[in-house]
This record gives C-alpha cells, sequence and structure tokens, in this order.
C-alpha cells in the first residue's frame, strides 16, 4: 500500500478521510456498489472507536443549555433521528455478524414539577416536528421502570430509542468493507487535500493518493482539512467521560436519560451497565487519550447511583473518554457546493446514532441518487 | 492472632475457621476451591491471592463481587459463589453523596511492602507528616506479611517474620499514620488521589508523593491454568504464612526463580506433600558456580541461606527438578492432574504426569505501575523483560517533580532493593521539605546507596543462574484462555492479528481481550508479546492498555454512596 513520495497512486476512485462509524459505513456502501475506494484513518482522536453506542432519538436536556439559538434549527431536524435508528436495524440486518442492536424505549426522567412542565414542552415541541414522544406519570412510569428511585415524578418515554453495541458494529461494518473490496489504510494521518485538474490530491503518511472524489468524514480533524480548501468548518473537540460496571442480571431495557442533568444509563446485552452522558474529560495528553476528571467520575456515579438505587453494589470496573465532536448541533452533510467532487459527513449531535443514516445520504447523492432524507439545512455554507 | 474459632456458611455448609482469616483461607482450608462462575458456567477459584487478578470473587452476606483473598471472615457470615451476573441490591434508598473528605499530608506513601514502610519510617523520623495507603487488612506487604490467624496451627516464626514486625514496629513509633484497606481508585490533575477504606472516601493532596505499589505475579497461560486449585506462589505463600494453611496436601510447584523453592521448603515444613519443584532453569549444572561465588561475594548472608534452604529441601525429600516445566493441568473426579516435563525454549515436553491438589506457579513479576502511569510518570519499555519501566534520577525521584518511586513498582529487585531505595527517596523527599535529616538518615542513606549496588550485582548473579526461557504464549494451545477475565483464547487473539489488528488497543476492542475487571493486568505483555512477535512492532510506553480509574474495580455504594451498613 505505501507509495513513495515521488510517485502518486491512482486505484482510488473515490477516497474517504475517517474510518469512524460515518467513514467505515461510506466505504462499506460504496464498496458495494462497486466504487474502488480508499478508507483512511490516523487512529487519533477518535469518537466512534469510544462510543457506547446509545440510540438517541428524542431532544437531550443538554441542548437548550448548550446552544439556545440553534435549538430552532436543530427541532427542525430532528425527525431524521427516527430514521437514523431505522436505518441502524436494516444495516443490522445486513451485517453477518449479530451487533446487539435494541430498541428497548428511551426514558428521560423528570424529578420535580418543574422539570416535569419541561419536559410537557419538550414534547409538545418533539411531537411537532415528527418526532413521538409521551408524557408518562409516577405511577405509570414506575411500573415500566421499576429500578427508578421513588423520587422520580414523571418522564418523557421514546419508543424507538435504544442501544447497539458499538464494539461489533464497528468491527462487523469493517469487515463489510473488506468483503466488498474496499481498502481500510488505518494509522495514517491525512495531511493535506489538494485540488487538481480532475478531482483532488490526498496527501498522507502513507504516500499520495489522486483521487476523482473525496468524502471528509473526520470528525473533530474535519474542521482544519477543509480549511486548506477554503472552507471554514468549527469542528471543536468535547472529551467525554464513560464508565463501565461488572456483569448485572438483566434489568434495565430503556436507554435512561435525565430531564436536567447530565446522565445516560443502558445495559449491554451481556449486562454490563454503562453510565455517561456528557461530564467532561481531560483533553488528549501526550498519550493521545483523553483523561479522566475526579469530579466527572464522583460526581457522573453518584447522579447514577441517585436515580437507579440498585446499583450501589455493582462495580466500577473502567472509565475512559472519547472525544465528542462539536457543531452547531445540526450535521454537515453533502458535497461542498464550490468545490464539486468535495463531500462533507460529520454527523450534528448523537453522531453514532446519526453515522451509517448520513452515509447512506452523502453517498446517494454523491451516486447521483436523491437522498431520502433533504441535504438542504445540512450544508457547510452556514458557517462561511 | 486470637483461638477464637469462627463459623461461615459456604453455599449453605457450615465452614469453621479462625479470626483473622480471609475468606480464601478459610474457605481452602475446608477444601472449596470454586468461589466463582464464568458466563460459560466455569469454575474460577484462587488465583493470584493479593487482590489484583479479580478471579477469586464471592458473595458476601449478599454482596456480589468481593474479593476472597481481602475480605476478613466475620462469625456467622455467609458466603456464597459468586454468579456471573450480579443482582441488584435492595432495600436501602442511597443518601446523596457524601462530602468528600480531603487530606493534604506533606508525604503520601502508596504501598505498606518494605520499601514503603522504609520510606515512611524514615520521612517520619525528619519530622515529615507522613501518611501510608495499604490496600492489605495489616501492613508488611507480600514480603513481609505477619501471621494474621495463628491459632490454625503453630507456624515457626523465621527471620522474615522477625524482620517485618520490627519494621513494622519501627514505622508505628515513627509517627507515621498507616491506614489499612485503602483502595487508591485513582491519580487524577493535580496530583489528586482518590482513595477510600472502611471509614470515607478522601481526597489525598499530598506535597510529595512516594508510590511503593510493589509487583504481581506472572504466567504464561497453558492448558488448565484457570482451573480452581492452581495459583501463583505468591497466593499460596500468604495462604500459609498469613494464615498457616497449605492450599492443598499434595502440591506440585512450577516455574523459575529461587522463591518457589523456598516456598516449597515452608510448604513441606508445614506438612504439606510438595510433589517436586519444576524449575525451568538448567541451575544444578557446572555453571553455577561462578554466579555463586559471585552471590557469596556480595550478599553471602542470603546466598547461604539459599544454599542452606537448598539442602534442607532435598532433605524434607522434596525434588528440584531443574529444565523442567509445567505442560498442562486437568479436572479428575478427584483434584486435578499435572503434566509436565523437560523444558526448551519452544516449549515444555509432556512427559509426566501426576494427581495433585494443587498447582503453584511461579513465573515472576510484572512491576505494578498502573498508578505510575496514570499519574503521567514517563516509562521506557525494556524489551528483555517485556515491561515498562519507570524514568527515575538517583534519588528515586521520577519525571514528575515531587513523585517518588521505589520498589518491584520501579521494575523489580526484590525487598532489600525496595528498602534501600526507600531510605533514599525519602532522604531527598525529607531534604527538599526542608527537614532536618542529619541525625539517622544520612548515615543511613549513604549506607543504603552502597548496599544498594552490592545487591544489584547480587540479583544479576542470581538471574544468571536462574536464566530460563521467558514463556509468554509458547505453552498456550488454541484454545487457552489468553485473557482469565473475559475468557479470550489465543485462537481469538491470532485472529485478530490475522485480520490486521496491530495495537493491543484495537485487539481490546475486537476481542474484548483485557476488557475484564483485572484490567489486563494477566494478559497485556502476553498479547502485547504475542503482537510484537508476529509484526514489526516494537512496544512503547503508549503501547499498553491505558492506565484509567478505577485502579482496581470499586463497589458503586462505596464511591459515592452512604458508609457501608
Amino acid at each position: 500500500m505505501a507509495v513513495g513520495t515521488d510517485r502518486v497512486n491512482t486505484d482510488f476512485d473515490t477516497v474517504v478521510v475517517g474510518g469512524g462509524i460515518i467513514g467505515l459505513c461510506a466505504s462499506w456502501f460504496l464498496a458495494e456498489e462497486g466504487v474502488a475506494v480508499l478508507c483512511i484513518d490516523d487512529g487519533r482522536d477518535a469518537g466512534s472507536v469510544a462510543n457506547a453506542g446509545s440510540l438517541h432519538v428524542q431532544m437531550q436536556s443538554r441542548m437548550d443549555r448548550l446552544f439556545p439559538q440553534r435549538v430552532a434549527d436543530y427541532e427542525k431536524t430532528l425527525s431524521i433521528y427516527p430514521r437514523a435508528v431505522d436505518y441502524w436495524l436494516e444495516i443490522g440486518q445486513r451485517l453477518e455478524q449479530d451487533i446487539e442492536i435494541s430498541i428497548g424505549g428511551g426514558l428521560m426522567i423528570a424529578e420535580d414539577q418543574d422539570q416535569v412542565k419541561r419536559l410537557a414542552e419538550k414534547c409538545r415541541r418533539e411531537r411537532k416536528h415528527g418526532v413521538e414522544t409521551e408524557l408518562i406519570e409516577k405511577t405509570e412510569l414506575l411500573r415500566m421502570a421499576p429500578y427508578l428511585t421513588r423520587d422520580v415524578c414523571g418522564a418523557v418515554y421514546c419508543a424507538n430509542e435504544g442501544k447497539v453495541n458499538p464494539l461489533l458494529a464497528n468491527s462487523a461494518i469493517r469487515r463489510a468493507v473488506i468483503e466488498y473490496g474496499g481498502t481500510i489504510l488505518t494509522g495514517s494521518r491525512v495531511n493535506d487535500i489538494d485540488q487538481s485538474r480532475d478531482g483532488f490530491v490526498v496527501a498522507s503518511d502513507a504516500g499520495r493518493f489522486r483521487t476523482r472524489r473525496v468524502m471528509i468524514a473526520a470528525g473533530v480533524g474535519t474542521g482544519s482539512l477543509v480549511a486548506g480548501l477554503g472552507i471554514r468548518l468549527p469542528t471543536t473537540a468535547e472529551p467525554l467521560h464513560m464508565n463501565i460496571t461488572n456483569f448485572a442480571v438483566p434489568f434495565m431495557k430503556h436507554l435512561l436519560q435525565h430531564a436536567e442533568s447530565a446522565l445516560t444509563m443502558k445495559q449491554l446485552n451481556n449486562g454490563q451497565l454503562v453510565i455517561g452522558g456528557g461530564w467532561p474529560a481531560q483533553p488528549a495528553r501526550e498519550s493521545g487519550a483523553p483523561g479522566i476528571l475526579l469530579d466527572s467520575l464522583i460526581g457522573n456515579i453518584s447522579l447514577a447511583q441517585h436515580v437507579v438505587p440498585g446499583i450501589s453494589d455493582l462495580h466500577i470496573i473502567r472509565s475512559w473518554a472519547g472525544i465528542n465532536t462539536m457543531l452547531d448541533l445540526v450535521s454537515v452533510l453533502g458535497e461542498v457546493e464550490a468545490i464539486p467532487g468535495l463531500y462533507i459527513a460529520v454527523p450534528g449531535d448523537a453522531g453514532y446514532t446519526l453515522g451509517p443514516y448520513c452515509a447512506r445520504l452523502v453517498i446517494d447523492q454523491m451516486l447521483g441518487r436523491a437522498p431520502d432524507y433533504p441535504l438542504s439545512p445540512f450544508s457547510v455554507m452556514r458557517f462561511a | 492472632m486470637t483461638e477464637r474459632e469462627l463459623t461461615i456458611v459456604f453455599d449453605g455448609k457450615r465452614v469453621s475457621c479462625c479470626a483473622g482469616d480471609t475468606v480464601a483461607a478459610a474457605l481452602t482450608a475446608a477444601g472449596e476451591l470454586s468461589l466463582r462462575e464464568t458466563h460459560d458456567g466455569g469454575d474460577r477459584g484462587l488465583y493470584c491471592g493479593m487482590g489484583t487478578c479479580q478471579e477469586c470473587l464471592v458473595t458476601v452476606d449478599g454482596r456480589p463481587g468481593q474479593l476472597a483473598c481481602m475480605t476478613t471472615v466475620g462469625d456467622g457470615m455467609t458466603v456464597e459463589r459468586n454468579p456471573h451476573r450480579a443482582p441488584l441490591s435492595v432495600g436501602a434508598t442511597p443518601k446523596p453523596a457524601r462530602d468528600r473528605v480531603t487530606a493534604e499530608p506533606e508525604v503520601l506513601v502508596v504501598g505498606g511492602g518494605p520499601g514503603g514502610l522504609i520510606a515512611a519510617s524514615v520521612a517520619a523520623e525528619s519530622g515529615a507528616e507522613v501518611v501510608v495507603l495499604d490496600e492489605r487488612a495489616s501492613v508488611g506487604g507480600q514480603f513481609f506479611k505477619q501471621p494474621r490467624s495463628m491459632s490454625r496451627k503453630p507456624l515457626r516464626l523465621d527471620r522474615q517474620f522477625e524482620d517485618g514486625r520490627r519494621l513494622i514496629e519501627r514505622v508505628t513509633r515513627s509517627g507515621a499514620t498507616l491506614v489499612s484497606n485503602a483502595q487508591v481508585v485513582g491519580a487524577f490533575a493535580n496530583r489528586e488521589l482518590l482513595a477510600r477504606d472502611g471509614n470515607a472516601v478522601r481526597v489525598y493532596r499530598p506535597q510529595r508523593l512516594i508510590i511503593a505499589t510493589g509487583a504481581y505475579e506472572r504466567s504464561p497461560p497453558f492448558p488448565g491454568w484457570t482451573l480452581p486449585g492452581v495459583m501463583t506462589i505468591g497466593a499460596a505463600q500468604t495462604l500459609l504464612r498469613g494464615h498457616g494453611v497449605c492450599p492443598g496436601q499434595r502440591i506440585l510447584i512450577a516455574g523459575n526463580g529461587p522463591l518457589n523453592a523456598q516456598v516449597a521448603l515452608e510448604l513441606s515444613k508445614a506438612g504439606a506433600d510438595v510433589v517436586s519443584v519444576l524449575e525451568l532453569a538448567p541451575v544444578h549444572r557446572p555453571r553455577a558456580v561462578k554466579p555463586v561465588m559471585r552471590m557469596l561475594a556480595t550478599e553471602p548472608g542470603l546466598t547461604t541461606a539459599g544454599i542452606k534452604g537448598l539442602a534442607q529441601l532435598r532433605l524434607a525429600g522434596v525434588t528440584l527438578r531443574s529444565g523442567c516445566g509445567i505442560a498442562a493441568v486437568e479436572a479428575t473426579a478427584s483434584g486435578l492432574r499435572a503434566t509436565f516435563g523437560h523444558a526448551s525454549s519452544e516449549g515444555i515436553q509432556a512427559q509426566e504426569s501426576t494427581a495433585v491438589d494443587a498447582v503453584c506457579l511461579g513465573y515472576g513479576f510484572l512491576p505494578n505501575n498502573e498508578l505510575l502511569r496514570m499519574l503521567g510518570c514517563r516509562h521506557r519499555y525494556d524489551a528483555e523483560r517485556k515491561q515498562l519501566i519507570v524514568e527515575r534520577r538517583d534519588d528515586c525521584q521520577t519525571s514528575l517533580d515531587g513523585v517518588f518511586a521505589i520498589g518491584d513498582c520501579c521494575g523489580l529487585g526484590g525487598a532489600v532493593t525496595a528498602m534501600h531505595e526507600g531510605t533514599i527517596a525519602a532522604t531527598s523527599v525529607a531534604r527538599s521539605l526542608g527537614l532536618d535529616i542529619s541525625n539517622v538518615a544520612d548515615r543511613e542513606v549513604q549506607r543504603a546507596k552502597r548496599r544498594l549496588a552490592r545487591h544489584s550485582a547480587f540479583q544479576a548473579a542470581l538471574w544468571s543462574l536462574y536464566a530460563a526461557p521467558r514463556f509468554d504464549t509458547e505453552l498456550a494451545t488454541a484454545d487457552t484462555p489468553i485473557c482469565r477475565c473475559e475468557n479470550v483464547t489465543l485462537q481469538q487473539l491470532d485472529d485478530a492479528l490475522a485480520e490486521g489488528f496491530l495495537s493491543l488497543a484495537e485487539i481490546k476492542r475486537q476481542t474484548r481481550l483485557g476488557m475484564g475487571s483485572c484490567q489486563g493486568r494477566n494478559c497485556a505483555t502476553i498479547a502485547l508479546s504475542r503482537l510484537a512477535g508476529k509484526t514489526a512492532l516494537t512496544p512503547d510506553e503508549y503501547a499498553f492498555f491505558a492506565a484509567r480509574a478505577p485502579l482496581k474495580p470499586v463497589r458503586i455504594g462505596e464511591l459515592v454512596g452512604p458508609a457501608a451498613d
């Protein structure tokens, strides 16, 4: 694979930069249709490999806090989330390996009447934008989820939320790429992308590649890559904290969230409980891996035990941090108008949920088909 | 050390035991070896005996996931085999998280073994305010562990016990605060350490930090190495020296190094039938003369004690078969059957087999450096020993100012080395704190430096005598678990390598190797060796699994919830 810097490799029709969930899915879909595709990944600042596999549909509680001025635009594209979950189910069927998708429904719980009121309002807005959620009152909630604290006051239920095992999914999709004849090059960084007469030259640690089309799905690295082509895209890294327990008896089928505090909880098929929800981690050190913060470890676990008291005898066996790519809540998807042949795919909030569907939409556009969901809200030009 | 007899109930059966027993000691004495079930219905039992491997988990008084080797028995305690999947706790509604207590000692020593205790003594005697955190019920570490349940069988108190007792007396007199049963959860930004003990969760913000976390044992995986009754030599020694319990009646010892013969002699004196000591190194050849002369010149006392020990072992009728190793263990109706034979660099020939109750493995140690790595101390990879070695200055200070590392967590050298390094580090710590070190420590530090140099020469000669093939995956077959926690076999590891995954992190995500409760302590070096052997990879500091909090599994209720009931 490695080529000398003086020779330009011309074997690939399309180069996909980034081997996370979007890049792998895009490479799979292209290879499946006979396109000579190279997926190149540097193995740094990875999001997908550290992801915990929540499939989110309803609006997460931190949106209003983080981007109050962007919530209106974000809401308009809410209907992409249920479709993205449906698409996960579709690819799950097509993959040879079981990737443990389960759609057990999602609960966002409230602990006081003020939170209930806000959840009711959130529900109204979600339904208006085509996302089916419903407000559940305390008695019904405790019947559905007897593991919850008695302090709970109500919740929003969203039937099509769930989870997937990202370890299995990433690995199965990678195999699919290779099986269909795609090429994956890991551990090599793409340093520069130049426009040439009839396409692009992608310069990487493993040599240069001349190609007709480039798709950049490099998460937080996307911004600096497209900057060289004169495109503004402010991708920022948000290192987030996660925890996992030992194996427990199956008791939680829901994806659990909190109306006000940073918390997600779900139980993997093997019984392990994954606890997260957006607690910060330390930016990457020399080792390339982000570090763990004391307050996040204690804060996250305290909140989890408060909401689900029965977990107090489980053990935290590991914590880790992954990089979430922050945009302005809304994805950037599709061909860059000013540079034909250049495609960007950076998902907005809940990128792992959106990954396969976003890859599908962009590949359809690339191959001249009408995407299943309008790409107009996702143009990169909004940052120009 | 009371005479009191206690009773616990294990899976419905009454088991009598002694005050001071660990659950592991009590159950081993009662012949109960299978302590937990794996996801596929397999059995596991006591393995490392020191809270590292997470294999001996039991349910204690309804609370799952407790380490049998670290839990002290109480009268009427109910112990059950640990289920693979823990039930939720019922009843108690946890109170909101406790306030964290912070402590800001001048000097924090992590690890109460020989090195940590000397360092704490010297620092405290110089007037420093010192706290020692130790994860066991009583200090002393693996080397100086003291008898805890002596009523079972009178154990002759030897020199090692006596030296340990004196050291513990010295540290107690020095004014250092000893905190037992203390688990360090992790190290965080600004050098904050989070630790929990029986009473509280505390954040330590020490001015100086001395890490003396010791080592844990390694073994190459081979068929049957996960069976209950197969344990490390250290686990066996803790059962015996701490509790007067032998791991079984008929015992086979296998591995490499002088510790195996020492424990064989101790077990034999305690009445066990030590079938054989299988020593990988061909120690009884003429080539032994030169190293032994060198050892006599540098550490005559230790050397003559070793030679005397080997003679006593022979007199006791225990055969030491050099150039031999263990190939496999299988479970039989009445216990275990071990297969063994001649060792070469390719592996071990299965030539003979014998029925035993227990197999003790002593293949040497790995530095327990996770806390050092979590702190961010720079390490280098030692290609010969296949482990990370922390970088240190002359005074044992690491690449981080004010963080010192001593003893076996720095790359192994034994208890004597650890003690000399403890003196050197503590003197530097005291000096840097502006304390007067003229009285004892200055003399002591000169002596320590001289003795350390001599002892290093002794160690070099000793290990040239015991030089043997280093096995990683050579003894495993395709279906041998490499990762004990997640039961990942050699075949699965090789499949991942064949698929092109070329880092330990990728292999972990692909196979779950290293993803279990021991955090890869057993399998990381073994898998990395396989990986390096099949590729051009040269391991470095970042080739290992990232060290992450919690260092060892921590119960949620203990970390954040109300105090234990």
